[in-house]
């Protein structure tokens, strides 16, 4: 290390002095103007300059060298007959042909010829130059491509306070319209600046809503009426329902009276097939089924309670939350309960008793979605709870087909309309299932994460191209998915058809195996029963209660340690590796 | 750089530096007309040759060169300067040069390096 010293010394102390002094003013130039050399220049003015601001081009021209052409044809009727012989006159043409014939060298010409013409003859018979090729073959179809679902567009709420998007409505023709219906659904959230108003939005222009709908309440359901365009049908959260039509303006056209509403918020309403095309039915967690004429909104047309002991009385109803009818079976609809059944229901019963003809369960939360499949209508999807389930409508003891359990609720779902064995769903963390059962059972087809927050509701398009879905914080996303998604495959009906039987019958086998087992306990039971005279083993409630409490926490447990030992193996797994490189 | 001469405490001469810029000017605008065109081209390339020729006297002086390109239009041209500097050491020099058309002025400032 070098040792250094530093000193310092002020510039002033050392080298030259600096004496100044000024120097006075010095003129340079001294040029005095001379008036006559002006002379020998001219003002221009005013002084024009053009200047062009575009693209420096040059321009160039070719001319090929003429070619002459011209067209002839020739249309040989007969000749070559010499000039003295006459083609008209026979006696002139047979004696040149007698005379021609003697010549030595006809024969050899003649046969020279005669080949020559062979051979162009049976050129022209051997390949068909008209021919057309590939004319009868089939369009061959695409390789398989990778299931894939891309964003088209982002419809957000333009209000500052952000409402979940909890139901969307395509427009029924063309499909160039969404009616979503925006609702804070978390009790008792509903801020006072909150703003009520839907929205129709054009999908072309995410920036802007085509139009607002102002309702009283804000709407929870929406839907445009199949058969008039114009006219859309919501049901709103203080159990009110509203008709718009969208060439009179944003207010509702007529609302239900108060009275004969709801009395909770009106969770689903579709439109009925009817020939005035004006019919419509609601549901909502009151307990009750309602049936309007929207010409006359005073009062419903009819009226169904959810009693499942079918006596009709309101404080044992189930809370509806979602409904289903399918346009080609009229006379049945189901509803979905927030207890987890659906009820399958008879429109044209007499009594309110007969109305409801069974119910299915086998979920255990409320069912957020319920559809019939569009091919196979005697097969539906329920989504509730963290599971889709398939069920068959003659089997009312469990679904026959179902997903695993997730770890986000799910919370819509839908079939596609395009091909019968694909159907969606989408979860509270915010992904997008697309689950196509013929390919994967297991897990779904294509996941897709949309967006960070729940996803309240969805709806496909009939083309099953698109689909919109709503999110908690109001955003409508629109997607597209990859074409192998929503065209039929070849055999997928036959296909479909042939699992749905083939699970049908697995589940009524599975049931007829549990009816007589349980017939042979009882029938064991009864006789244990003769011989002991005394029931032991039988817990109390609360007995059963703690013991399943515990079972629970205990497999809760089981299943963290498990994550946590996998964990640990993944993180020693690396340390090792570390260590070795 | 060319070499310095230390120790070398000589004033400036104004007389050497007024000869190598006129050369200068000569062989640049010597026997042209004025012409908007070229006329910045010219005063750029005066200052640049003439502090040329003054770094390669290797005096230890630092230099300002100024030229001034004029047309002949009848109009009349004055400047003037004053410094404050040691007037031992530091001195300045003014070229007035003409032709048919134009008349060039560059004044060329040196300020000793005191050490």
């Amino acid at each position: 290390m070098e040792i250094v010293y530093v000193y310092t010394k002020k510039r002033s102390e050392f080298g030259r002095q600096c004496n100044f002094s000024d120097r006075p003013a010095e003129l340079h130039v001294d040029i005095l103007p001379d008036p006559s050399l002006a002379a020998n220049f001219v003002e221009r003015d005013p002084c024009d300059v053009p200047t062009q601001c575009t693209q420096e081009m040059s321009e160039h021209e070719v001319n090929t060298e003429r070619f002459e052409h011209e067209t002839r044809g020739i249309n040989h009727a007969e000749g070559g007959w010499p000039k003295d012989v006459n083609p008209q006159e026979m006696e002139q043409t047979i004696r040149f042909r007698k005379k021609v014939e003697k010549d030595e060298n006809y024969i050899n010409t003649i046969m020279h010829l005669g080949s020559l013409m062979e051979h162009c003859i049976k050129q022209n018979n051997a390949i068909d130059i008209y021919e057309e090729y590939f004319d009868g073959e089939e369009v061959v179809e695409e390789a398989e491509e990778q299931p894939s679902a891309k964003t088209i567009n982002v419809f957000r709420d333009p209000n500052p306070v952000k409402r979940t998007a909890t139901s969307l409505s395509w427009h029924p023709d063309r499909n160039r319209k969404l009616a979503v219906a925006y609702s804070s659904l978390e009790f008792q959230r509903t801020t006072q600046d909150m703003n009520y108003d839907s929205y129709i939005w054009d999908i072309e222009n995410p920036n802007k809503p085509e139009m607002t709908l102002k309702p009283v309440s804000p709407l929870v359901c929406l839907e445009y009426n199949p058969k008039d365009s114009h006219i859309l049908i919501g049901g709103s959260y203080n159990g009110q329902l509203a008709y718009w039509d969208t060439r009179k303006g944003s207010q509702p056209v007529e609302m239900s009276t108060m009275e004969h509403s709801h009395r909770d918020p009106v969770y689903k309403v579709i439109w009925l097939q009817s020939k005035t095309g004006t019919d419509a039915f609601s549901a909502s967690t009151d307990g009750q089924v309602l049936w309007w004429d929207i010409r006359k909104f005073s009062e419903p047309t009819e009226r169904l309670v959810l009693d499942p002991s079918k006596k009709g009385n309101l404080e044992n109803a189930l809370g509806a939350i979602s409904l289903e009818f399918e346009t080609t079976m009229p006379t049945k609809f189901m509803v979905g309960t927030e207890q987890g059944l659906v009820v399958s229901c008879n429109r044209k019963a007499k009594t309110p008793a007969e109305k409801i003809v069974c119910t299915y369960s086998g979920h255990h939360g409320p069912i957020y979605a319920l559809q019939r499949n569009p091919f196979f209508p005697k097969n539906f999807l329920t989504v509730a709870d963290w599971t889709a389930r398939i069920w068959s409508e003659d089997i009312k003891e469990s679904s026959i087909m179902w997903t695993k359990y997730h770890s986000a609720n799910l919370l819509d779902g839908c079939w596609s309309p395009m091909r019968p064995s694909v159907f969606f769903t989408i979860k509270m963390d915010g992904t997008l299932d697309v689950w196509d059962f013929l390919f994967k059972q297991n897990d779904p087809t294509l996941t897709l994460k949309v967006c960070d927050e729940a996803l309240y509701s969805m709806q496909v398009q009939d083309n099953g191209r698109f689909i919109a879905c709503g999110s908690q914080l109001g955003t409508a996303t629109l997607l597209e998915i990859s074409s192998g998604l929503c065209t039929l495959q070849r055999n997928e009906k036959a296909l479909a058809t042939a699992m749905f039987e083939r699970e049908t019958k697995r589940e009524k086998i599975l049931e007829a195996r549990h009816r007589e087992m349980r017939l042979k306990d009882r029938s064991r039971s009864e006789q244990s029963k003769e011989d002991d005279g005394n029931m032991d083993g039988e817990e109390s409630a609360e007995e059963m209660l703690a013991r399943s409490e515990k079972e629970f926490f205990e497999m809760v447990g089981a299943e963290q340690k498990k994550k946590e030992k996998e964990e640990e193996e993944q993180l020693d797994k690396e340390e090792e590796e570390d260590y070795f490189e | 750089m060319e070499e310095y001469h230390p120790g070398d405490e000589v004033a400036f001469n104004p007389d050497e530096a007024s000869n190598s810029v006129k050369e200068c000017i000569e062989g640049i605008i010597g026997g042209v007309d004025y012409s908007q065109n070229k006329v910045n081209q010219w005063t750029a390339t005066i200052v640049e040759h003439s502090l040329t020729q003054l770094v390669k006297q290797g005096k230890p002086f630092k230099y300002i060169v100024n030229c001034a390109v004029m047309q002949k239009s009848g109009a009349g041209l004055h400047t003037a300067s004053s410094c404050y500097w040691d007037t031992t050491t530091d001195g300045s020099c003014t070229v007035r040069w003409e032709n048919r058309t134009m008349y060039c002025v560059v004044s060329v400032f040196a300020v000793a390096v005191a050490l």
